[in-house]
């Protein structure tokens, strides 16, 4: 492929991870193993400044030229923010006649644990009188009831470029049966007004459901101005420091894709930076010979979790970001309100709370000296001794007093009760808003944790895991060697993927195997276009087939993979048997006497990368030789004087019993009482219960 | 009911266990609607999702559930059948039987399913699961009928019976059960999914029990429920004066020729007691909309609407922080055993406007206005394979405008979904025409009431019989503190064709043919302050959107547009604001300081 030419295995790759405060650079040499990590500040207004400034230095730290970087890959939270903070560009919708109020009714409901009294409705990202109605109908199955009226669209393009609107969703009843009446729209709005960008729900998501595709197809179209703007600086930013590499971005489904996928669809990396996270997970756990794992990023102001099943990050398509659903396939992925800078607080009740209100980057944790006040998580674990009173290389003194301080103040005296006890108390508070989290993506989804090996990361997830781990019954917790940076790692070893998906509804006793046949064919056409539009060779190729499946009736359906490259009886009734196993795994039971339907086909493809090789650590000499300090640590079976290791001196096969703290630049981990942690070749910390 | 032994709590749960038991309950209960949620059968749970979890301590007092106000005590009807002491791990208890349960369930189709918990060999919570299933037998298919006048017409009862003894299920009961439904199959789905959620609701609270020792988690519960109580009651006091507030909402009919049917309130605020009666209220009737009204859901109510957002704090303490609630047996909120009860979701509704007409009463309008109902009907008949089919179809309405926000538009209730049309369509004889905002249904104010919907399908089957189910169009939703009533809603077959007809609101036994036009109209809710004084750009943008006419702009708002309708024609709105109405406390059919 153009991004794997012949002698890539001589040139380096480049990962960039934009995040709210740093951004974090990772260079890999694939045939080395060699890895050099940077991080700088990000830069909110303009993302692709700390994008470029970042390459710059990590071209300095390696010593590399930027002609011999074979690849740059980037996640991005450029339109993730412009959909949570509703900046999306002012965009108009065309829909069909009789269903102008789609997205304003929405789904009708108030959030389960909503109040149906204190409820208010989101504003819609497009109001009322910038949507248009147009006549023409397209049937369930596809078949024309009723000719489009292009006159109507020629009309409503006119009015949008007189409103000075340019961004244009175009949204039709069962679009994903038969796309004519959306093209053919498309096609007179870019004749009325040549300046809009358009966006066609059944490219963007030919799914059954209108409020959901509706709303996928408009932030599409909505961020698409900013996200292509910003690809093409990220171009700019690329090509001034001499690399000729193409740049690939990170989508939520877990794979990367060509700029020029993005400008078209930029909706899909609404998920981009936790995607990459789950992919650096998967890659991790492969490496030390783990396939069942589950991921938690633990950042200043959030937690993300993700379960990765046998080698596989799990995919969901009935995801939201904000107040919005996305249809699209992702990475499932459940973010709560709880990290390092969650706030500590009494209510005038009694009732001690953490998070969601987090003191974040600015003014941080107290201990962080930079004017916070209130005690966070972070402040919580320097009171017990959980972190060293340096970080980053003892360049950052944290101020202990300070947490003390503001921890007593705060909660300790309101409540009566020692500093470390609070201190305790608001991180098991904590440490139950994450084990609920990690519920929802395991239990919820028919996995038991005690089957999953927990990897945490983020700068403070290492400090949870352990206490994690040992509420949800995990035997083994992974530490990567550096947990700050996984989503850049993630970045480095993700694959070209895409996704081609269409409705495709068959009735339960009247499945029509030349229809599925003929979309599976279509899709795979597709796929297959897109492979060689990405220059992806032969032998490098990937297409699976799945099928969304439900019992008649049912309201959900599974994705299950298609028993065959075929469409034939076998392997209809293969699939069908996969489903009812899956169903019973997932929900306890499965209904063979009850009649099934296939809803939706998915072809994915994907360009697989040969993997990297990573480089191994040296076998360790004495551990003891690591131990950089001990510390007083205030744990709940008392205070003793445990040792400070620093994780850089580690080489592979170490031991170290718990208590015990081990440091990097990036993170601490905290190893329980009664916890053991070794380290393997790659420098992987598995930490695991003593027997 | 057997009360806990005082030594089995600790004294007081220490804040910490307290935060993680709150938060485990709400996840449990969350756990618990997944399982319920994904793998039920019926269009009503599936889509629609009418259906809660909930958990209850040892003595059956609700400790996390559902934020619907509507719910009574669900564990005491089966203690009666069942003593506490004989309860085994592994039971299952089920109930459908609304007299039996004095209204813990308020309709026939809702089936509750309830497993005791147990720790340290002692009884000491349940789990349950509510879900209302989509024909349990009856006079027609889906159950309910405005045609009912009896209970027995609207499905098979189910006394409180025991499911499953130590874990092995009475499959001769569920047998027995599945045979009166004419969906099988999809009430087979949804009893599986209800015990296998109540299965792991149980699991769940074993570990929490495990983790924290009976003791402290009772504790916890208990610290719960009174902090949800003091808070409650702080809130009320605080709100309301002492004396008595008097309060009458009206359901429009019962489909069978009488009403209006009258909720007369009386809230008694003392300086030791806030008591609720509601004797004064009108007899039951003969159609189904009685509600037997359990006496803890005015208290739930008042809860949901004073503490805002913390629905997880909905608790049985809400129910203790009204001391008394007095209900007439023979009333239309208590009705005698055999009257019908199926329609009781008018009722329901109206209870909950009443109850905000008490708070805005004793505060002189400073709570929210009034809702519509919202709007269920049914359409049955045969596909193109001759199979029966039942298209249930919830339709959101517009809620009351709040003082500091309006109303929502197009709502069904909490959790509720519709369904999308490209799903109508593939799974029913029906395309669909039109999915809107209804114009002008929102109560005009300084805060907008929400506007209802207009749904409108072309019948594709070869005849089809349709069951309708609106209120609040002879009495619209009351408008409060300036703010007016809300604009009714309507079914119309045809609309605009010679063979148009309106439906009666509440009724059954209409028939439609192929490519008959079947168009329901919502209605919305009332609004709040005087609407001179909302802002003319929102006006504006009201009428822009399509939620309120140029007509009533002027009419009600006083505010005029230029004629070509893009902006406030500022002069003359100001002269049309000079003369400005005077106002009483509510609006309906004009203003009222008092309605009755």
């Amino acid at each position: 492929m153009a991004h794997a030419p012949k002698h890539s295995q001589a040139k380096a790759i480049i990962g960039v991870d934009t995040g709210g405060t740093f951004t974090d650079i990772t260079l890999l040499n694939p045939a080395t193993g060699e890895v050099w990590n940077a991080k700088t500040p990000s830069t909110p207004l303009d993302p692709s400044q700390g994008f470029g400034n970042g390459i710059t230095e990590i071209l300095s730290t390696s010593g590399l030229a930027g002609s011999e970087i074979a690849r740059v890959l980037h996640g991005t939270t450029v339109a993730t923010n412009l959909i949570l903070e509703g900046k999306g560009a002012k965009a108009a919708l065309l829909t069909t006649r009789g269903f102008k109020y789609v997205i304003e009714i929405g789904r009708q409901d108030v959030p389960r644990r909503g109040s149906l009294f204190a409820w208010v409705k989101p504003k819609r990202p497009i109001a009322p009188e910038h949507i248009f109605e147009i006549g023409g109908r397209i049937e369930p199955d596809g078949n024309e009831l009723e000719a489009l009226d292009e006159a109507a669209i020629r009309q409503a393009a006119k009015e949008i470029k007189a409103a000075g609107i340019s961004a244009v969703a175009v949204v039709f009843l069962h679009s994903y049966a038969n796309a004519d009446h959306e093209r053919r729209a498309a096609a007179i709005i870019e004749e009325e007004h040549p300046d809009a960008l358009v966006s066609i729900s059944s490219d963007v998501l030919p799914v059954f459901r209108e409020y959901e595709r509706s709303m996928t197809t408009i932030l599409n179209v909505a961020v698409m101005p900013v996200v292509s703007a910003y690809v093409e600086r990220l171009d700019q930013r690329i090509s001034e420091r001499k690399i000729e590499a193409p740049l690939l971005l990170m989508k939520s489904s877990g794979g990367v894709t060509s700029a020029r996928n993005v400008k078209r669809a930029p909706v899909e990396t609404a998920l981009s930076g936790p995607a990459a996270g789950a992919v650096g997970a998967t890659f991790v756990g492969a490496n030390a010979g783990v396939k069942n794992l589950i991921g938690i990023d633990i950042g200043g102001t959030s937690a993300d979790v993700c379960l990765i099943h046998d080698g596989k990050p799990g995919l969901t398509t009935s995801g939201h970001v904000g107040d919005w659903p996305l249809g699209l396939p992702m990475v499932d992925i459940v973010t709560i309100g709880a990290g390092g800078g969650s706030i500590a607080r009494v209510s005038k009740s009694g009732a001690l709370t953490v998070g969601p209100e987090s003191a974040g980057a600015e003014p941080g944790p107290v201990c962080y000296r930079r004017g916070g006040e209130e005690p966070t998580v972070t402040d919580a674990h320097l009171v017990l001794g959980h972190l060293p009173p340096y970080l980053l290389d003892g360049k950052f003194a944290l101020d202990i007093e300070g947490a003390q301080r503001a921890v007593r103040k705060y909660v300790a005296d309101p409540l009566g009760m020692s500093v470390e006890a609070a201190a305790r108390g608001i991180l098991s508070i904590v440490d139950n808003l994450m084990v609920g989290a990690i519920r929802i993506v395991s239990v919820e989804r028919g996995h038991d944790p005690r089957d999953f090996a927990l990897l945490p990361f983020g700068g403070a997830g290492p400090l949870h895991g352990g206490a994690l781990a040992r509420l949800l019954g995990m035997r083994t917790m992974l530490v990567p060697p550096n947990p700050g940076v996984l989503s850049a790692l993630g970045l480095l070893v993700s694959n070209l993927k895409a996704e081609f998906t269409r409705t495709c509804l068959q009735k339960a006793r009247a499945t029509d195997l030349s229809l599925i046949a003929r979309v599976f064919g279509e899709l795979e056409a597709d796929a297959v276009a897109w492979l060689e539009q990405e220059d992806v060779p032969q032998n490098a190729r990937q297409t699976n087939w799945t099928a969304s499946v439900r019992y008649q009736n049912q309201g959900f359906e599974l994705f299950i993979p298609w028993a065959a490259r075929e469409v034939t009886p076998d392997a209809l009734a293969a699939t069908i048997a996969a489903f009812h196993q899956t169903h019973e795994r997932l929900y306890t039971f499965a209904q063979e006497d009850t009649p099934v339907e296939i809803v939706t086909l998915r072809v994915d493809a994907q360009g697989v990368f040969p993997a990297p090789a990573m480089r191994e650590i040296a076998h360790g000499g004495n551990t003891k030789d690591a131990i950089v300090a001990h510390q007083k640590m205030h744990l709940a079976s008392g205070t003793v004087d445990g040792p400070v290791y620093d994780r850089a001196r580690l080489g592979s096969d170490a031991r170290i019993e718990g208590p015990a703290i081990v440091t990097q630049l990036d993170a601490t981990t905290l190893v329980l009482d009664g916890q053991t942690a070794t380290t393997d070749r790659f420098g992987n910390l598995l930490i695991s219960e003593k027997r | 009911m057997q009360k806990l032994q005082s030594d089995d709590v600790a004294d007081a749960a220490d804040p910490v266990t307290l935060q993680i038991v709150r938060g485990a309950l709400s996840a449990v209960q969350s756990e618990m609607e997944a399982v319920i949620e994904r793998t039920a059968m019926s269009p009503f749970i599936r889509e629609k999702k009418d259906f809660y979890a909930a958990l209850f301590d040892g003595t059956g007092r609700l400790i996390s559930g559902s934020n619907l106000p509507l719910f009574g005590d669900v564990i005491a009807p089966i203690a009666e059948h069942y003593p506490l002491e004989t309860m085994r791990p592994g039971d299952i208890y089920w109930f459908n039987d609304c007299y039996a349960s004095r209204g813990a369930v308020s309709h026939t189709p809702d089936q509750v399913f309830v497993a005791p918990v147990f720790a340290d060999g002692q009884l000491s919570a349940f789990a349950q699961s509510w879900a209302h299933f989509n024909d349990v037998g009856g006079m027609r298919a889906g159950s309910l009928s405005p045609d009912c006048t009896e209970i027995y017409q609207e499905g098979i009862i189910v006394p409180p019976v025991r499911v499953a003894r130590e874990g092995v299920v009475v499959e001769e009961l569920l047998r027995l059960f599945y045979r009166n439904s004419r969906f099988p199959e999809m009430v087979k789905g949804d009893t599986r999914a209800s015990i296998a959620a109540i299965r792991l609701g149980e699991r769940r609270l074993e570990e929490l029990f495990q983790r924290f020792g009976r003791a402290a988690t009772l504790a916890a519960f208990n610290a719960l429920i009174s902090d949800t109580e003091q808070q409650l009651r702080a809130k009320l006091r605080a709100l309301l004066p002492e004396g008595e507030h008097r309060f009458t909402d009206r359901v429009d009919s019962d489909g069978h020729g009488n009403g209006p049917i009258k909720l007369r309130y009386k809230l008694n605020v003392t300086p030791d007691a806030i008591s609720l009666d509601a004797t004064e209220s009108d007899d039951q009737v003969r159609g189904p909309v009685n509600f037997l009204m359990a006496p803890e859901v005015p208290a739930m109510v008042f809860a949901s609407y004073l503490l805002g957002e913390n629905t997880n704090t909905l608790n049985s303490g809400a129910h203790q922080a009204l001391d008394k609630i007095v209900l007439r047996p023979g009333s239309v909120l208590q009705p005698n055993f055999p009257a019908p009860l199926g329609m009781r979701g008018v009722t329901m509704m109206r209870n909950m406007a009443a109850c905000l007409g008490l708070l805005n009463v004793a505060t002189g309008g400073k709570a929210m206005a009034a809702h519509s109902a919202y709007v269920i009907w049914y359409m049955r008949g045969r596909d193109e394979n001759d199979e029966l089919f039942l298209l249930s179809d919830g339709l959101g309405v517009g809620y009351g405008a709040r003082t500091t926000a309006d109303g929502n538009d197009a709502v069904y209730l909490v959790a509720q979904e519709n369904f999308p049309s490209e799903f109508l369509e593939t799974v029913f004889p029906v395309r669909v025409r039109r999915y809107a905002i209804n114009p002008d249904t929102g109560g005009p104010g300084r805060w907008r009431g929400g506007c209802g919907l207009i749904r409108e399908v072309e019948v594709l089957a070869k005849e089809a019989m349709i069951s309708m189910r609106i209120d609040s169009v002879e009495n619209p939703p009351w408008g409060v503190a300036g703010g007016h009533a809300a604009g009714t809603g309507r079914c119309v077959i045809n609309p605009g064709r010679p063979d148009e007809r309106v439906l009666r609101p509440l009724s059954d036994g209409n028939m439609v043919k192929r490519g008959d036009i079947v168009r329901i109209e919502t209605g919305g809710g009332g609004g709040w302050g005087h609407p001179f004084d909302r802002e003319a750009d929102a006006v504006l943008r009201d009428v822009r959107g399509g939620f309120v006419s140029r007509e009533s702009a002027e009419a009600n708002y006083g505010v005029v547009l230029t004629p070509d309708g893009r902006s406030v024609d500022t002069a003359a709105t100001e002269k049309r604001r000079a003369k400005r109405p005077a106002t009483k406390l509510f609006h309906r059919h004009g203003y009222h300081e008092v309605l009755d």
